[in-house]
C-alpha cells in the first residue's frame, strides 16, 4: 500500500507546522531582536543593527556566568553518562524482561514531581541537620556538620544529576537495545574479556546513544535555574537566572544576546555530534 | 590440535525446567559430531555449556581431560559460528576476521596474511575491505566461518549455521563444512534440527529429546538399530507396530501381529520393558518379488500418488498400518484388495517402545 503524495503532505503538514511555528520562529525572533536597540521612550525595543547587547555580555562578568553554565552542563552531562551507561547495560543485557520494565519505570520517578520540590528535598538531605550530616556524625566519621554539602557547587551538581539522569539513560537504553547480544558473545568467543568487549564492540555501537544522552543533559542543564537557586551558594548563577535578572530591568537586547550565544553553542554541538557520531543512526533501522 | 571433549553427567536447570538433564558424552578429538533434535530439546544449551557461555548446574565438562569449570568463553580453545552469526556491524570483512588475532597481539603483515588466507579458505578472497552489512546471506555465513577458523581452534562449534539460508546455499555450505573439517582437522560440533545435514556430515550423531540423549551412534546405525520408538520416528521410520508376542531365538525372532508371523531382528542389547516392531519401508517388497520372501498378506486401505512413486497404505487385521512405495507406473491397487508384502532381512526390528505415541 502506497500513500498518495497529498496524503503524505497532509500527514507531514501538522508536525512540520508545529516545528516551524512553535519551535523555529520564536528562536529566529530571539536572534533578530538581539541586534535591536533599547528604546527608552516606549520601554521596548526598536529595529536597528546594534551590537550593544553583545557588548554588555562582556561587562559585569556576565561572560563568566555563561562559561560556568557551559562547564556545569558539560560536567553534569559527563557524570550522568558515567552513571547511565552501566545502568543501561544492566537493564538491556543483565535484567530479565520483567525487571527491566520495573527498572525503567523507577527511572522515570524524577518526572513525578516538580523540579522545585525535588531540589528542595535535597536541602533536607544535604543540610546541616540533614540526613547525610546526621548519619556521618552518628557513625562518628565527622564530629561537626559538613558545610559544603549544601549551598555549594557540589549541591548544585547533585541536584542537576538527579534531575536530568533519565535524559541520559533512555537514549542509551535505546542504543543498547539495538545491539544484538550475539555480537557480544561472538567477541567473547574470539577471546575478548569484558573490558575489551566494551571498548571495541559495545561503545562503538552505542556512540550515537552516548552523544544523544550527553546532548539532552547538556541542553537541559544549560536551560535550568531551579537547582542553582535552591541549592547554590551565595552569588551562584546560571544563564537562566541571569536572563531573568536582565529581563527584570527591561534590558531585552542583552537577554536576547545571551540567549543567542547559548543557542549557537548548542547548535554547534548538535552539528559536530552529528558529523562525528552520526546521531541520526540512533533512529535508523540497521538491516541485520 | 584437535581436542577431545568429555561431558560427564552434565545438567543445566532453569528453575523447574531441565534444559539439559544428566547428559554424558565422549567426543573424540577430530570428530565431526552432531547434536540433533527438534527445538527446545536442549542441544543449543549443551553447546553453550561447551563454549563456556553458560555454566552447568551439575556435572563436569573436560577438554582433553582438563576440567573446564570456571574457565570463561574467552579463555577456552573453542570458537563458535553462532546462529544469527553475530558479525560486528561496525567493521569491514577483514576487521571481523582479524578481530580475534588482533586480541592475540598480531599486527601488520602477519595479521593481513592470516586474514587473507582465511578468506581464501572460505572462498571470499578479495572481500576484505567490504562492509559486512552489504554482503549476501551466504557471504555473511562465510565471514563468520572464516572469523572462527582463523583462530585455528581445537574445537569448532556450529550452532544451526545453515538456518535461514535458501536450499541451494545450504547444500553449498554443507559441502564447505565437510571440506573444512578435513582441511583443519579440528573437532567439529554441529547443532541442528535438520536430519539431512546431520546424516551427510557427521561421524557420529547424538539424538536429543527433552534434555536427554536418546541415542549416540554412527549415522547408518540410526536406521539399522534405532534405540527406541522416539528415535525411529525422528529419523523417519514411521511404521511402528505393536506385536502380540515375540518369540526369541538368539538375535532373530518371530513377532506375531494380528495373527501373522513376521521375522524380526532383535536388539543386540537386552530389551527391558515393552517393545515395538519398527518396519523399514525400504526393505519391503511387493508384487512379483514378494512371493519367495517371508512376510504378511495385508489389506489395501488407500493409495496416494507421490510423483515418482505411489504410497500404498496397508492394514493388518487389527487396524495397524504400514506404508509401502510402489512405482508410479504400476496399476493402482484397489482399496480392499489383499496384497502380499515380502520382508527382506532386517526389514523389521524390535526396539524399545520408549517415546511411542499412545495408540489413538
Amino acid at each position: 500500500m502506497k500513500a498518495s503524495p497529498s496524503t503524505i503532505f497532509g500527514l507531514v503538514f501538522l508536525p512540520l507546522a508545529a516545528i516551524l511555528v512553535l519551535g523555529l520562529a520564536p528562536l529566529a525572533v530571539v536572534v533578530v531582536w538581539s541586534f535591536w536597540a533599547w528604546d527608552p521612550s516606549t520601554y521596548w525595543i526598536k529595529p536597528d543593527f546594534s551590537l550593544a547587547g553583545y557588548a554588555a555580555i562582556l561587562e559585569a562578568g556576565r561572560w563568566t556566568v555563561i562559561l560556568s553554565t557551559l562547564v556545569k552542563a558539560l560536567l553534569a552531562a559527563l557524570i550522568c553518562l558515567v552513571i547511565a551507561y552501566p545502568t543501561a547495560y544492566a537493564v538491556t543485557f543483565l535484567a530479565s524482561r520483567r525487571l527491566a520494565v520495573v527498572l525503567l519505570a523507577l527511572m522515570t520517578i524524577p518526572f513525578f514531581t516538580s523540579y522545585l520540590i525535588r531540589s528542595f528535598s535535597w536541602r533536607l538531605v544535604l543540610g546541616r541537620t540533614g540526613v547525610v550530616n546526621t548519619f556521618l556524625q552518628d557513625v562518628g566519621l565527622t564530629s561537626a556538620p559538613i558545610d559544603w554539602l549544601l549551598f555549594s557547587d557540589f549541591a548544585v551538581m547533585v541536584g542537576l544529576v538527579a534531575s536530568y539522569l533519565p535524559f541520559a539513560t533512555f537514549p542509551l537504553v535505546l542504543a543498547m537495545g539495538r545491539v544484538d547480544s550475539i555480537v557480544l558473545s561472538a567477541a567473547r568467543d574470539l577471546g575478548a574479556g569484558f573490558w575489551t568487549v566494551l571498548r571495541t564492540i559495545l561503545l562503538p555501537l552505542t556512540l550515537s546513544g552516548v552523544f544523544a544522552g550527553f546532548l539532552f543533559v547538556f541542553v537541559m542543564v544549560a536551560g535550568s535555574s531551579t537547582e542553582v537557586q535552591m541549592l547554590g551558594g551565595a552569588g551562584a548563577s546560571i544563564v537562566s537566572v541571569m536572563i531573568n535578572d536582565v529581563m527584570r530591568v527591561a534590558n531585552y537586547p542583552l537577554a536576547f544576546a545571551i540567549s543567542t550565544i547559548v543557542l549557537a553553542v548548542i547548535l554547534g554541538l548538535v552539528l559536530i555530534g552529528n558529523w562525528t557520531f552520526g546521531l541520526a543512526r540512533l533512529f535508523e533501522d540497521r538491516a541485520q | 590440535m584437535a581436542i577431545a571433549i568429555g561431558i560427564d553427567n552434565v545438567s543445566r536447570h532453569f528453575g523447574p525446567l531441565r534444559a539439559v538433564d544428566g547428559v554424558s558424552l565422549d567426543i573424540k578429538a577430530g570428530e565431526f559430531f552432531t547434536l540433533l533434535g527438534s527445538s527446545g530439546c536442549g542441544k543449543s544449551t549443551l553447546l553453550k555449556l561447551i563454549g563456556g557461555f553458560d555454566a552447568p548446574s551439575a556435572g563436569r565438562i573436560t577438554f582433553d581431560g582438563k576440567d573446564m569449570a570456571g574457565i570463561p568463553a574467552n579463555r577456552r580453545p573453542v570458537n563458535t559460528v553462532f546462529q544469527g552469526l553475530g558479525l560486528f556491524p561496525h567493521m569491514t570483512v577483514a576487521q571481523n576476521v582479524g578481530y580475534g588475532l588482533r586480541l592475540r597481539g598480531l599486527r601488520g603483515k602477519v595479521l593481513d596474511d592470516k586474514v587473507a588466507e582465511a578468506l581464501e579458505l572460505v572462498q571470499l578472497a578479495g572481500f576484505g575491505p567490504r562492509d559486512v552489512n552489504l554482503l549476501s546471506g551466504g557471504q555473511r555465513q562465510r565471514v563468520a566461518l572464516a572469523r572462527a577458523l582463523v583462530m585455528e581452534p581445537g574445537i569448532l562449534l556450529l550452532d544451526e549455521p545453515l538456518t535461514g539460508l535458501d536450499e541451494g546455499l545450504r547444500q553449498q555450505m554443507r559441502d564447505e563444512f565437510g571440506r573444512l573439517h578435513k582441511r583443519t582437522g579440528a573437532t567439529f560440533i554441529l547443532v541442528t534440527h535438520n536430519q539431512d545435514e546431520a546424516l551427510s556430515l557427521s561421524d557420529r550423531i547424538a539424538v536429543m529429546h527433552a534434555g536427554r540423549i536418546e541415542q549416540v551412534d554412527q549415522p547408518q546405525r540410526f536406521f539399522d538399530q534405532p534405540a527406541n520408538a522416539f528415535v525411529a520416528r525422528f529419523v523417519g521410520i514411521e511404521a511402528l507396530l505393536r506385536p502380540e508376542t515375540v518369540e526369541r531365538h538368539g538375535d532373530e525372532g518371530i513377532a506375531t501381529i494380528a495373527g501373522q508371523k513376521l521375522p524380526v531382528k532383535l536388539a543386540t542389547t537386552a530389551q527391558s520393558g515393552s517393545t515395538v516392531i519398527a518396519v523399514r519401508s525400504d526393505r519391503l517388497v511387493v508384487g512379483d518379488g514378494a512371493a519367495p520372501l517371508p512376510g504378511a498378506t495385508l489389506t489395501v486401505v488407500e493409495s496416494v500418488f507421490r510423483g515418482l512413486h505411489r504410497d500404498v497404505k496397508l492394514a493388518f487385521a487389527d487396524g495397524q498400518t504400514i506404508v509401502v512405495a510402489i512405482p508410479a507406473d504400476r496399476d493402482i491397487p484397489a482399496v480392499g484388495a489383499a496384497m502380499k508384502v515380502g520382508m527382506k532381512p532386517g526389514a523389521a526390528i524390535e526396539i524399545s517402545s520408549s517415546g511411542m505415541p499412545e495408540a489413538g
